[in-house]
């Protein structure tokens, strides 16, 4: 144990004399939350929009004149069919259309629903569903207004349209991307480099001459950057949730033993990469090719996995990220307990074992 | 069948006592049946070609690597089974540099004398009574990347040395130093071979064969020739051991 001690001790001061990968380890996860949070802009005016009104009615054109002076939108066309929205959205770079139904001022004194539709471009999540709360808010006032001049009204009912992005990803959904980024960044970039350095600087060969146990050797220099890459997880988390409001539904026990989890995959990750290779660079390059960008790809972090051809839908199976942001989606948004997510944990734990056991067995075949 | 590991050492009159070394990988032969035998505290100098096979011959006998065939007695331990035992007994210095650049000489000397188990206050005495030996006293506290090669394969050889080990096998220790270093490394490996500690070293430079007591050249996997250095000059019918090295190999 002593042995074990020391290498955690001289791993650390290597960590700490590195100013500058300890700056990047930590600086990293923050920025990146924030770029995230932030540059999706939280109040908008003047979003430009185009109204379709099927029925050309006093209140049809009342709801339209309240839409055009409340200062959110600026009406940017006036389409006569539906079939000419999706060139306002291709065109005029409309965000919303909004479809006023025929006779809409009988149907606010008729027995059924009045459903007005909105379309939102959904690429850009959070400008559409601020848009949809505005107009939602101006339908609202025109129905209290409705009410106090002409008595009982229909509810009216809106449909929402998605397109572009039916995922609605949002921050929430970025978050647990950038946990799962972060922790291969951290964990298994960090832990390949290192262990790849020591090899290609010969002192791997001192350490395993010396009478201390292969194990310890590897935990030792592994350990530290889990430890790091857990304190970035927790920074994200708490500005997620203080900063962004992200909810966390599930229990934080059960979100942070699940990242411990996922820590110990990627970790095992690196080491199994740093015994293929013999050098820093090609730990380096083969993590980032190998891991990380398969990992930002077909995680189902920036493109649902749904939608990818069938052989890239197999391939993400064996990526750990899937099965990290599945799971912690799930403990996150959905509040998903221990019994509906150890499946995804047992698969990421067994990744760890098989791969930790194959660096084992490997690291004494080098030199 | 139960495997008996005895932690016992054989009395032997040799450090390293090898028969029949082979390591096979795949169709290759890096080594190939090799013995030889070194006396305790004997300078012994092991030469060959780049790729003639020394070091997949000093991997295996620091235990780094299983033989595919032969067996070897290092420090009285048995290759095969007791290479723990050997491990605590050798102590090993390679060609490139392998100290941590970033750690300071004392940290160095910290790290790799806790993982030896020599206890902390013990380590302490040694670690400055060997830099007092080598006049670094005041470079305790220095990274080691701001210090001179030559200083740095000094303080390797010292910090090899730390566990007082039985054995000191030195890969290539002198390559790239000036000659003045190279003289005073000399001195410390003859100060050590004074005490009663097995010098295994291999170097590129043929007049440093000539200081061993004894030398053996590699070719092609194989060892052949073994003998003191004037031996092999009049074996060979030449001067120095550049030329026996040289014709040995060409041949």
């Amino acid at each position: 144990m002593k042995e074990l001690r020391q290498i955690l001790k001289k791993e650390f001061t290597h960590i700490f004399r590195d100013r500058i990968t300890l700056f990047l380890v930590l600086a990293i996860p923050i920025m990146l939350v924030l770029l995230f949070g932030f540059t999706i802009s939280m109040d908008i005016s003047h979003a430009k929009i185009s109204v379709l009104d099927l029925s050309k009615d006093s209140q049809s054109k009342a709801l339209v004149d309240k839409i055009t002076s409340s200062g959110y939108f600026e009406v940017v066309s006036y389409p006569n069919a539906e079939s000419e929205i999706d060139g306002d959205f291709k065109e005029k770079n409309v965000k919303l259309a909004i479809i006023i139904p025929p006779n809409f001022e009988e149907q606010l004194t008729g027995e059924k629903f009045v459903t007005i539709q909105i379309i939102s471009d959904v690429s850009d999540m959070n400008v559409a569903s601020i848009l949809n709360n505005y107009v939602k808010l101006i339908l609202n006032d025109f129905t209290s207004d409705y009410n106090a001049a002409e008595g009982s009204v229909n509810a009216i009912e809106l449909t929402s349209q998605m397109m572009y992005n039916p995922e609605a990803n949002s921050v929430y959904m970025f978050v647990p991307g950038i946990i799962t980024l972060i922790m291969i960044i951290v964990t298994a970039l960090m832990s390949s480099i290192t262990l790849s350095r020591e090899v290609e600087t010969g002192t791997m060969r001192m350490l395993l001459i010396a009478p201390v146990k292969k194990v310890y050797v590897v935990i030792g220099k592994v350990i530290p950057y889990m430890i790091l890459s857990f304190i970035s997880t927790l920074i994200i988390i708490i500005i997620s949730v203080v900063v962004f409001h992200m909810p966390i539904n599930g229990s934080v026990w059960l979100l942070l033993l699940l990242c411990i989890v996922f820590m110990l995959t990627s970790a095992s990750f690196g080491m199994a990469i740093s015994a293929m290779v013999k050098t820093q660079l090609d730990a380096m390059m083969i993590t980032m090719m190998g891991l990380f960008l398969p990992t930002a790809l077909l995680s189902g972090f920036l493109f649902p996995i749904d939608n990818m051809p069938f052989f890239f839908q197999i391939l993400a199976n064996i990526f750990p990220g899937k099965w990290f942001i599945i799971a912690i989606k799930d403990v996150m948004l959905k509040g998903s307990g221990f019994l509906d997510i150890w499946l995804y944990m047992v698969i990421l734990f067994g990744m760890a074992v098989v791969l930790m056991a194959f660096s084992m067995t490997r690291l004494d075949r080098r030199r | 069948m139960k495997i008996f590991r005895s932690n016992t050492a054989v009395d032997t009159p040799y450090s390293i006592d090898v028969k029949g070394l082979t390591r096979r990988f795949g169709e290759f032969t890096a080594v190939d049946h090799i013995s030889f035998s070194v006396k305790k505290g004997e300078i012994f100098g092991f030469l060959g070609a780049n790729g003639a096979g020394k070091t997949t011959a000093i991997r295996m006998l620091c235990g780094l690597l299983q033989p595919t065939e032969g067996s070897a007695l290092i420090a009285g331990y048995d290759l095969k089974t007791q290479s723990k035992f050997i491990k605590r007994n050798i102590g090993y210095m390679s060609q490139r540099f392998s100290l941590y650049d970033d750690l300071s000489v004392f940290e160095n000397m910290q790290l790799f004398g806790t993982i030896y188990g020599i206890p902390s206050k013990e380590l302490k005495e040694r670690i400055y009574s060997s830099l007092r030996m080598l006049d670094l006293e005041d470079k305790a506290k220095t990274l080691v990347y701001s210090i001179p090669l030559g200083w740095k394969q000094k303080l390797a050889f010292a910090t090899a040395m730390l566990h007082r080990p039985q054995i000191v096998f030195l890969d290539e220790p002198t390559s790239g130093v000036d000659p003045i270093v190279r003289r005073e490394f000399w001195n410390l490996i003859y100060e050590a071979a004074s005490q009663g500690v097995t010098i295994f070293v291999t170097t590129h430079y043929m007049d440093e064969a000539e200081y061993c007591g004894r030398i053996s050249i590699m070719s092609s996997g194989q060892l052949k020739l073994v003998g003191t250095p004037a031996e092999l000059k009049e074996q060979m019918q030449v001067d120095t051991i550049e030329d026996v090295f040289v014709k040995f190999v060409q041949r």
